[in-house]
């Protein structure tokens, strides 16, 4: 009951028209960016962190929620009407909306199908996060700095682990992402460290330009090679009129959407697993449940279960990221290095110490949900124009975008070099298939752990055994060596054919 | 099968990471052990504890990462991926000269016009589009004093 009516708070801390025309804007440039291929809510969100910096803290984070969570329902769009998953997220969305749209002939059905279901997933996601963000911030608040180093420790492996295929090289980045950080001045006494010679490099490596160039640039870079590639339109004309789905196909989709809905909320809360594998998972889970037609060949289960578990996801991965300033994903990483930028530290403390931030932002996402399902729908006979700005178009665009956001950031040409070199690297990483996420999780959480490990040590006087004394640290300790040891177990079953070997991805 | 497991054994451009990140590894921990000082006898971890216990884990990930690259297949690298990084760091050489904002600019019409072959409509149309959301967004709302470059600075002095 307290929480409702912190809730109802939260709304008046929101009900300004700063913070509503923040969010309006946030969830516009959020459906458009998640729609077009090959941006994402990651790039979205780095390219468009420059632009908060005119707005509170309160009302600049608004905004990037709006566009974090309305990038969910815009991905559906171009996996949809072009069958390219505009975000990671919605992948699965592709395998149902595009036969939907092209064998079926309803693209329109199959767009307000995603956006119905990605409204339900992401209030089911809200409703959860508004009882269990504080009641995690409480259990947060008996963590001190030995729970809180196995905390990070665990999030930061599970990370490594689940991006990508390859665990070893999400170690690796994870790896160099706490070095970089490590780069500049020392968490606790303040000394500089690992400046080689430079001024520059007294202040650390800059979160935003650094994004900027990991995410946003690299992906300039690499869009290079699909310039010349005219995406291939399901049809030339939507209108709102023919987009209404009936009540039969309303019926079809509500329980596959409560289903993903509830599934993706705590698939989001984990550290490490995010939308991605929300969707992948209530798709893989809807598979037990009855559909009308067989997933694969347009069924509107098919596009609610993924559609609600990837917003389901996304809303509640800020439960973590709030309570405990663990975020689940990259787009998490990059809302706490913006929290951070703006002086407020996410964590068990947020809840009591910026109440009006904290349930402002919880508040601002239950009004995201309400504006991206009404921009969705708007925009529906707009689409077909968004969707076929060509890449050749898009790649001068960004590219100024980058440039002229990281000189911003920083006032001085330090930030656009910074951003230059990370995108070179992120471009040469992707190429290899390193994920940039982890890195990005290490680069944020790592002072956070540094920090609170050093204090460990301090307290037990070098004795590693304090990690183990305490039980929410030896649950941690466990969970992260289970993380560590099951690739190696799963080499053995394989090998004894207990279990069967992991298919390779196309 | 063996002539088939020692032809995946060339070296190639799949080591570079792996080998890149171990030399960065072994840069952080011999600065973090000879220069920041790992451990102090009263004080407990000093500056380097940390970057050191990362290093050494990077070092080793390193290996196995370098082991386990001979199996990836070796990635293709287009000459016009580069030509993108080539324009920014364009840009970044001109704006000390002729300033940020018109190198941009500059970069879109060049872009557009000479390398995409656009026609002017387009190109103009873009060129203002874009000049728009710099200016609107960053000049005018934002205030960021953008860098005039040389020339100008020379001029206004």
């Amino acid at each position: 009951m307290h929480n409702f009516q912190f809730l109802l708070h939260g709304f008046q801390v929101v009900f300004t028209l700063q913070n509503l025309g923040a969010t309006m804007l946030g969830c516009v440039l959020g459906l458009i960016i998640g729609a077009m291929p090959g941006i994402g809510s990651l790039a979205g969100c780095a390219l468009l962190l420059p632009l908060t910096y005119k707005f509170n803290p309160t009302t600049a984070i608004i905004m990037l929620g709006g566009l974090y969570y309305s990038n969910m329902f815009g991905g559906a769009f171009s996996a949809i009407l072009l069958n390219i998953p505009g975000d990671t997220p919605a992948i699965m969305t592709a395998l149902d909306g595009y036969p939907m749209a092209t064998k079926k002939k309803r693209p329109g059905q199959a767009l307000l199908t995603a956006n119905f279901s990605s409204f339900i997933g992401g209030l089911i996601g809200m409703v959860i996060l508004t009882f269990t963000g504080p009641a995690l911030a409480d259990v947060g608040l008996k963590f001190g700095p030995v729970e809180m180093t196995t905390l990070l420790l665990f999030a930061m492996t599970s990370i490594g682990w689940l991006v990508g295929e390859n665990p070893t090289k999400g170690l690796i980045l994870t790896l160099l992402g706490m070095l970089v950080a490590s780069m500049g001045m020392d968490t606790l006494t303040g000394s500089p460290r690992y400046d080689f010679g430079n001024v520059y490099l007294l202040g650390g490596v800059p979160f935003t330009p650094f994004v900027i160039g990991i995410v946003g640039f690299s992906q300039v870079i690499l869009l290079m090679e699909q310039r010349n590639i005219a995406p291939q339109m399901v049809t030339d004309k939507l209108t709102l009129r023919g987009s209404m789905i009936t009540k039969h196909d309303a019926k079809r989709l509500a329980l596959p959407a409560i289903r993903g809905g509830i599934l993706g909320t705590f698939i989001g809360v984990l550290p490490g697993a995010g939308a991605t594998a929300a969707a992948i998972m209530s798709y893989s889970a809807q598979k037990s449940f009855k559909s009308e037609e067989p997933l694969g060949t347009g069924a509107i289960e098919g596009i609610a279960a993924s559609e609600s578990a990837n917003n389901g996801a996304a809303a509640g991965a800020f439960a973590p990221l709030l309570a405990l300033g663990i975020p689940g994903s990259g787009t998490g990483a990059v809302l706490l290095g913006g929290l951070m930028l703006w002086g407020l530290n996410p964590g068990p403390l947020l809840f009591k110490n910026s109440p009006d931030f904290a349930w402002g932002l919880i508040a601002s996402l239950f009004i995201a949900n309400i504006l991206a399902l009404a921009v969705s729908w708007g925009v529906i006979p707009f689409l077909i124009k968004i969707l076929s700005v060509p890449t050749k178009l898009l790649i001068p665009a960004i590219t100024v975008v980058c440039i002229v956001g990281s000189y911003s950031t920083s006032n001085s040409m330090y930030g656009v070099i910074i951003m230059f070199i990370s995108g070179v690297v992120g471009y040469i990483m992707q190429k290899f298939k390193y994920s940039y996420a982890p890195l990005l999780l290490a680069f944020v959480l790592s002072p956070m752990l540094e920090s609170n490990m050093r204090k460990a040590f301090i307290i037990s006087r070098g004795n590693l055994d304090i990690f183990v004394q305490k039980p929410i640290s030896l649950a941690f300790v466990i969970a992260i060596a289970g993380i560590a040891l099951f690739p190696i177990v799963r080499y053995f079953l394989v090998r004894a054919g207990v279990m069967k070997p992991k298919a390779a991805k196309k | 099968m063996k002539a088939a497991s020692a032809e995946k054994r060339h070296f190639s451009i799949n080591q570079i990471v792996p080998v890149i990140s171990a030399v960065i590894a072994i840069v952080f921990v011999w600065l973090g052990l000879s220069k920041y000082g790992f451990w102090h006898a009263q004080q407990g971890p000093m500056s380097g504890f940390y970057p050191t216990i990362i290093g050494i884990g990077l070092f080793l990930m390193s290996i196995v990462g370098f082991i386990f690259s001979f199996k990836d297949a070796t990635p293709l690298f287009p000459k016009e991926s580069w030509i993108a990084a080539l324009s920014a760091l364009a840009i970044i050489a001109a704006s000390f000269l002729i300033g940020l904002i018109p190198s941009v600019g500059l970069y879109v019409i060049l872009w557009l016009k000479w390398y995409e072959k656009y026609s002017w409509k387009t190109t103009l149309i873009t060129f203002a589009v874009i000049m728009a959301i710099v200016i609107g967004c960053f000049v005018l709302w934002l205030h960021v004093p953008f860098p005039r470059g040389f020339i100008l600075d020379a001029i206004l002095k």
